[in-house]
């Protein structure tokens, strides 16, 4: 054993440099394997990109949030950046999709700052929720899948 | 998206690049342009480093973040570095062809190969990331609000800052996204990720800038384009989250410290600084880097006179305190610490055993890093038998570090499963650490074997 390492470390000029081109001979050939395949999904990326449309683009992973993204871009349009809103959600309906009971407040909360989320706001961002809790409160948008903006009386 | 804001982000971009370059002539000044040329990249990331640093502590102590306190904080700052490198006696640069090294034909051929390489790819993700839309689960449950509230709020935003996931990881970048948005003119979370394909070049040419007068350019280009086309590290460039960036500081600190290790230029020590005290306010795990690379620096550096330990010992003070204050301010606000419960303690030794397997498996997953941790083991081996073997210890002991951290973080906190599955345990994303700096090594230590036994380095 000490041999074989007394040999290998005092191997001469040539196989020490045999080792350096190896390595970068096993690098260049992931590279001829990889380099390809990194500008085809940057360049298929790029195209997918491109083809969304610009409120499939604005709202991004709210696409698989909720299943009608008209929620969110009137939510947008109606409720004013400096006021609050909250959200309300009843039991699943068909058509939701998995994260939409589970993540709806969170993106809501990311998507619409700088609107804050407040439980007694007068704005209520309603998904399939018991209206009854909110009375008084005013449908002003309503879309499918129980999907509703609600505006208490001030 | 609009070319407004992707010229505003390209100003804000110039912007952080005039300050660290600025910065870099202050510290070790710029004798030729070829010197600026080559170490751009590297001053982009210590103007963004510095920046962020420097913004954190001003939001601890609530001064308001807006779009004429950023100008003032860029000009103000790019101002007093070169006041700083007037005081210095720094020359201005002048020139452009370096004639003390030469550069071979072959060399440059090399090097044309790979910027075009590097260049095409940059160019792919240029398109994909100025449509791109905000998708990963972190970026917009989390990193993005926070730069939104940064931008929207002025500030720290109690609400945003405490009630959102993770609210111990450190605010760097919102602080960009929200300089971002101020650049652009408005919260725009699709053309933003133009940002983060600015750090991207960014990284690759600081790397590249620090090691060109370092390794030959065969050695250098391989290891570079491969690192960024390996599958996870390439899928994730433009995912607007801390983790690349993390990576970047962390592993252009630490590869100033090698450098520094050879020649003893204090002037990396002092970009190292910036650089760590940058990662430390990344991201939680940027404090675990900064501090493993420190502490391998001071063994490394075992046997020097005592003034070398003294330098080290400023820089980890340096970093400490750059990250002091966050910590502070989100402990004032009722968050509780970032470190496990019970810090490891009373754990299994069969969770440490499945802890360390399921590093070691994600580390040699060829499908996640292609052969990058393989051929750096390869050539560490190579290194320690017949090249530089200081250098080479500091390599090894800060992968083993950042390895062992890896599994340390899997096996403390014991809410987290034994599985490679990116929702459910960080490892893979820890793990481009490791495989980024391992790239990053390879060309160092294969040109200390290449050279070893040799009268002519070149």
């Amino acid at each position: 054993m000490y041999d074989v390492l007394q040999r290998w470390l005092s191997a001469g000029v040539g196989t020490r440099r045999l080792l350096v081109v190896f390595c970068v001979a096993v690098t260049l050939v992931a590279l001829v394997v990889r380099y390809p395949d990194a500008l085809h999904d940057a360049d298929e990326t790029a195209r997918a990109n491109a083809a969304l449309d610009f409120v499939d683009r604005a709202v991004g992973a709210g696409n698989s949030v909720f299943p009608d993204q008209r929620l969110l871009v009137e939510a947008r349009g109606l409720i004013p950046p400096d006021e609050s809103f909250a959200v309300s959600v009843g039991d699943p309906q068909p058509g939701w999709t998995d994260l939409t009971a589970s993540s709806a407040e969170l993106f809501l909360r990311s998507y619409l700052l700088p609107r804050r989320l407040d439980p007694n706001a007068r704005w209520v961002v309603c998904l399939a929720c018991d209206r009854d809790a909110h009375p008084g409160a005013v449908a002003v948008w309503e879309g499918d899948e129980g999907l509703a903006i609600l505006r208490l009386a001030s | 998206m609009s070319v407004r804001a992707v010229l505003g982000l390209a100003a804000l971009n110039g912007a952080y690049l005039i300050l660290g370059v600025m910065l870099l002539w202050a510290l070790r000044g710029l004798r030729r342009w070829s010197d600026v040329l080559r170490l751009a990249g590297l001053g982009y990331l210590v103007g963004v480093a510095a920046f962020g640093t420097v913004w954190t502590q001003l939001l601890v102590v609530r001064l308001p973040f807006g779009g004429w306190g950023l100008v003032l904080t860029l000009a103000g700052g790019t101002a007093a570095a070169g006041a700083a490198g007037v005081l210095l006696g720094r020359p201005r640069p002048r020139g452009f062809v370096d004639t003390d090294r030469p550069a071979s034909a072959a060399s440059l051929l090399v090097a044309a190969a790979g910027v075009a390489l590097t260049g095409l790819l940059l160019e792919a993700l240029f398109r994909s990331a100025r449509l791109q839309s905000l998708q990963a689960y972190d970026a917009w449950a989390f990193w993005v609000p926070k730069g939104k509230a940064i931008y929207d709020f002025g500030g720290l935003d109690q609400q945003v800052f405490t009630t959102f996931p993770n609210a111990t990881y450190p605010p760097l970048v919102p602080i960009l996204d929200a300089a971002a948005f101020h650049a652009m003119g408005s919260a725009d979370v699709v053309t933003f990720h133009l940002q983060y394909w600015f750090l991207v070049v960014g990284a690759t040419a600081a790397i590249a800038g620090c090691l060109y007068r370092h390794v030959p350019a065969w050695l250098l280009w391989p290891s570079l384009v491969l690192v960024f086309t390996v599958p996870r590290i390439a899928s994730g460039l433009l995912v607007p989250q801390a983790d690349v960036l993390v990576d970047v500081l962390f592993v252009a600190g630490a590869l100033l410290l090698a450098l520094w290790l050879r020649d003893g230029r204090g002037w990396r020590l002092a970009a190292a600084a910036v650089l760590l005290a940058g990662a430390g306010l990344t991201k939680r795990e940027g404090l675990l880097f900064a501090a493993a690379a420190l502490a391998v620096a001071l063994a490394a550096s075992y046997g020097r006179h005592r003034v070398v330990w003294l330098r080290l010992l400023t820089v980890a003070a340096v970093v400490g305190a750059a990250a002091l204050p966050w910590r502070l301010w989100y402990r004032s606000n009722g968050i509780g610490g970032e470190a496990p419960a019970d810090a490891g303690a009373g754990g299994s030794i069969d969770r440490l055993l499945d802890a360390l397997r399921l590093s070691f498996d994600v580390l040699f997953d060829t499908a996640l890093w292609s052969v990058v941790p393989l051929v750096a083991l390869i050539a560490l081996g190579a290194a320690f038998a017949w090249g530089d073997r200081r250098v080479a210890a500091y390599l090894a002991a800060l992968l083993g570090l950042v390895f062992l951290g890896g599994a340390w973080v899997t096996y403390a906190f014991r809410e987290l499963p034994i599985t490679a599955q990116e929702s459910a345990n960080p490892i893979v994303r820890y793990t481009g650490a490791f495989v980024l700096l391992s790239a990053v090594a390879t060309p160092l230590l294969l040109a200390s074997v290449w050279r070893s036994g040799t009268e002519d380095l070149q």
